[in-house]
């Protein structure tokens, strides 16, 4: 004991002495300083933000606020655009003219072009400075390779907005009150899911007489974290979009994988069964989500959160509604695994000739430190219960990754002990939803879709199941795109999806795949893979 | 219309006549506009020979890569296709386009009610006022094959519901037929401007020969609309190549690439939407190469069959 303690003085002593060395990471400048940045904003924003709030704007609330008061940085926008697509237009654009504004979050592609292009600078040394303890520690909490893929000829050039890998993995969104009405099982194999599907499509729940009932809802964007594939594709170990290995341990491309070929078949016959709607290819997810809250559809892969959107809605116009998120099935006696990738998806780079580039790692710090830091704020500044989803409004938005990990394991414990005083930041006020849930209020039911995920039987609870029972096959290539990536993947990519979605409709032979993985190969998709094994090689 | 005019003028032997310095100097900023906006972006070509970096700039270091772009483009599966769709709908979207306004032109000239004939014409180009953005949402949603209003009707008649949006065999034909619809109107005030020109004389000697309304619209309406319809006919054809990206962009979708997609769409994804910036300006290097071909070839048309010269 003494041992520790002493110890434990060391390192206090040690973090002081780094402190006084170190720059100040909270640090309050005398003068305001401006930060220009740019952004996209979303329909969650405006629902559950804005529209509560309509004196707010995006420069002036909460987050803005607290920058102001805590820092002295005004946070200002060069131009905001809605969605994520126009963001990335409108950003690429911006990149063409090498007109790019002072601090902007971008992908490892659009990275990767500027160090190129000597537009940013390398941040490792303020990064190191400015950087408080905390904000290291959660940065690395999904290890290095958010800052592998940031790091070009040995720099590091962006803050990498981390966030959960295991969030990524799928889970199969069930109705079940349709289940119980029919008395069927909850389905655990892909035969049991088809048959599931059949059976909701045939009992026709809605009572209108047509046949508007789909089996398994899916979007146009195939892969997205509502109404995805993904979870499909993996119950037939297949992996689209992400490098796996080979039985040779070489990295090869999910998607090209044979059991993508009896994937895409076997959608193809839930297609020709009418298990799937035929209109899905030009109807995006909002388009989809409001024929699932309208009661057209009862299965459905997703994300944990979809509870909240959109099935919040299915539930408020029909309060007998019950949905389920459980585990994906398997279709072969392989192993079941659930893929899962970065979840850093965005890193904050400034432009060379920024005055205070320091200033983006003190916001870092305050956007950490507010949410999760031992004097944590988060039941005002991250989802409380009347502006959800205002965190969003920060410029940055570094997640801790395993925030949503460790608030369901908080109120399992509680669960089981009911000790309330352990239960603390983001898990305290999600019990005070699930309190307010359980309470049947009118508010509380509002709050229907956190008991889905942070419940007994929440959304959470399967993918730490996922991740207890090594169910979970990783993106083996982490690292900085290759060359040949960084020009022919996202061409490849949309190649993927059209031949995909001829196959499920029926409108090429499944030969087409065959010839997708051909193409794929002379379309730069061999290269690529050569480096990818190049990196893998180096890094092993 | 004055005798005079007919008169040519001799022309001046050296230099530009005081008469006509006026309008040279009139034109001058539109040959500057034209100088900078059309002849310096020339310079841009460049980038189909190289793989390009955005962020490096123009004049930035990129590397030089020949013709690997352009044999990309061959190996890419939809740029073939693109550029058949481009041509099949371009050209029926032509014929199109000058049939039916000059029918409906004819026709509305024929009509002796004023009221019935002004009424007529404004309603059938009011749709041209509508952005494909707007036009776009209304036709998938009239066009949808679960409660589309338009397959509800047919769905009266016994037909199943059409994909007319989502299936290949009724994509191209839904493009071009709700172009369509929408231009004809509008188009149709050219032509009407041509037959009000005509000289009234010429329909009056046509009566007293005896000949009926049918025959007048065929032997003097018909030829004295000749010149505007072969401008128009030259005019359009150097638009063989631009199928409408507007339209297609707001109604296709990736089952429909097969027969819907376009070169316009095509470069607008793999340029602006993958970054592949050196790969676009080759396909868009190309379509311009073919556009000149078109537009040469129909210039020299013009010019045997119809005697018809722009310059």
């Amino acid at each position: 004991m003494r041992k520790l303690s002493s110890l434990l003085a060391l390192v206090l002593v040690l973090s002081l002495v780094s402190c006084a060395f170190a720059e100040d990471p909270f640090g309050k400048y005398d003068e305001p300083v401006t930060v220009h940045f740019v952004r996209s904003t979303d329909d969650t924003l405006d629902a559950n933000y804005f529209s509560q709030h309509p004196d707010k704007t995006m420069t002036d609330n909460l987050w803005c606020d607290l920058y102001r008061d805590t820092l002295n940085i005004i946070v200002d926008y060069d131009w905001i655009v809605k969605g994520g697509d126009e963001y990335d237009q409108k950003l690429n654009i911006a990149l063409g003219v090498g007109d790019i504004p002072e601090f902007v979050n971008v992908n490892t592609l659009q990275l990767k072009q500027l160090a190129e292009a000597d537009l940013i600078m390398p941040l490792e040394d303020i990064y190191e400075a400015y950087a408080s303890d905390f904000t290291k520690k959660i940065l690395l909490d999904t290890g290095h390779s958010p800052f592998d893929a940031a790091t070009v000829n040995g720099h590091l050039y962006g803050l990498p907005n981390v966030d959960s890998t295991l969030m990524i993995a799928d889970l199969l969104w069930v109705r079940t009150d349709w289940l119980e009405k029919l008395g069927l099982p909850i389905p655990t194999t892909m035969d049991e899911v088809i048959a599931t599907a059949e059976a909701f499509c045939k009992a026709d729940f809605d009572g209108n007489g047509v046949d508007d009932t789909v089996g398994i809802a899916i979007a146009k964007d195939l892969w997205g974290q509502l109404f995805s594939l993904r979870g499909f594709f993996n119950g037939f170990d297949s992996y689209p979009g992400i490098w796996v290995e080979d039985e040779n341990g070489k990295l090869v491309y999910g998607s090209t994988l044979p059991g993508t070929r009896d994937a895409l078949q076997t959608l193809n016959e839930m297609y020709q069964k009418g298990l799937i709607d035929p209109e899905f290819g030009v109807k995006d997810g909002g388009k989809v989500a409001e024929a699932t809250t309208a009661g057209k559809c009862g299965l459905f892969y997703g994300a944990q959160w979809n509870s909240i959107y959109p099935l919040q809605s299915c539930v408020n116009l029909d309060k007998d509604a019950q949905w389920r998120a459980v585990s994906i099935v398997p279709a072969t006696d392989k192993p079941l695994k659930a893929q899962t990738d970065v979840g850093t998806l965005s890193w904050t780079v400034v432009r060379k000739d920024v005055e205070h580039p320091e200033a983006v790692v003190k916001m870092f710090n305050v956007f950490i430190d507010k949410n999760w830091g031992p004097n944590n704020e988060n039941g005002v500044y991250y989802a409380p219960l009347d502006s959800e989803s205002i965190w969003k409004l920060s410029p940055v938005v570094p997640t801790n990754p395993n925030k949503n990990n460790d608030a369901f394991m908080a109120l399992e414990q509680y669960r089981k002990d009911g000790d309330e005083s352990k239960v603390t930041g983001e898990a305290y006020s999600i019990l005070q939803k699930l309190k307010a849930f359980e309470s049947g209020s009118e508010e509380g039911f509002a709050l229907w879709g956190w008991e889905r995920i942070y419940g007994a039987e929440g959304a959470y609870g399967v993918l730490i199941d996922y991740q207890n029972k090594g169910m979970l096959q990783d993106n083996l290539f982490v690292g900085a795109p290759t060359e040949t990536m960084t020009s022919r993947m996202s061409t490849l990519e949309d190649l993927q999806d059209e031949v995909f979605t001829k196959i499920i409709l029926g409108e090429s032979g499944i030969e087409a795949f065959d010839k997708f993985v051909e193409d794929f190969n002379t379309l730069g998709g061999k290269d690529i893979t050569e480096e990818v094994n190049e990196w893998y090689e180096s890094v092993k | 219309m004055r005798k005079e005019n007919f008169v040519a003028t001799p022309r001046p032997k050296k230099g530009w006549s005081r008469r006509e310095l006026p309008f040279h100097l009139m034109l001058l900023p539109a040959v500057v506009l034209v100088f900078i906006y059309m002849y310096i972006p020339l310079g841009g070509l460049i980038i189909a020979f190289q793989k390009f970096v955005p962020a490096k700039g123009l004049f930035g270091n990129q590397k030089w890569v020949g013709w690997d772009n352009f044999i990309y483009l061959y190996h890419l599966p939809g740029a073939i296709s693109a550029l058949q769709n481009t041509i099949i709908i371009a050209f029926w979207k032509i014929i199109l386009h000058l049939i039916i306004p000059i029918t409906v032109s004819i026709l509305l000239n024929e009509i002796r009610s004023t009221a019935f004939r002004r009424t007529a014409q404004t309603l059938i180009y009011l749709p041209h006022f509508l952005s494909w953005i707007i036009m776009g949402g209304i036709l998938i949603d009239i066009l949808s094959p679960s409660g589309g209003i338009v397959n509800r009707l047919l769905g009266l008649f016994g037909v199943e519901p059409i994909f007319f949006l989502g299936s290949n065999d009724h994509f191209r034909f839904t493009l071009i037929f709700t172009d369509v619809w929408k231009e004809f109107g509008f188009n149709t005030i050219v032509y009407l401007a041509a037959i009000t020109n005509i000289d009234p004389n010429q329909y009056e000697a046509a009566t007293i020969d005896g000949a009926n309304r049918f025959q007048r619209m065929l032997y003097v309406t018909l030829p004295n609309m000749r010149m505007i319809i072969v401008l128009m006919m030259v005019l359009s054809l150097g638009n063989v190549l631009n199928a409408g990206f507007d339209q297609v962009f707001n109604l296709y979708s990736k089952q429909v690439y097969a027969t819907g997609d376009i070169l316009d769409t095509f470069i607008y994804r793999i340029g602006l939407i993958d970054a592949q910036f050196g790969v676009a300006t080759a396909m868009g290097m190309f379509k311009s190469v073919v556009s000149t071909l078109f537009i040469s070839t129909s210039y020299y048309c013009a010019y045997r069959f119809a005697d018809y010269r722009i310059f």
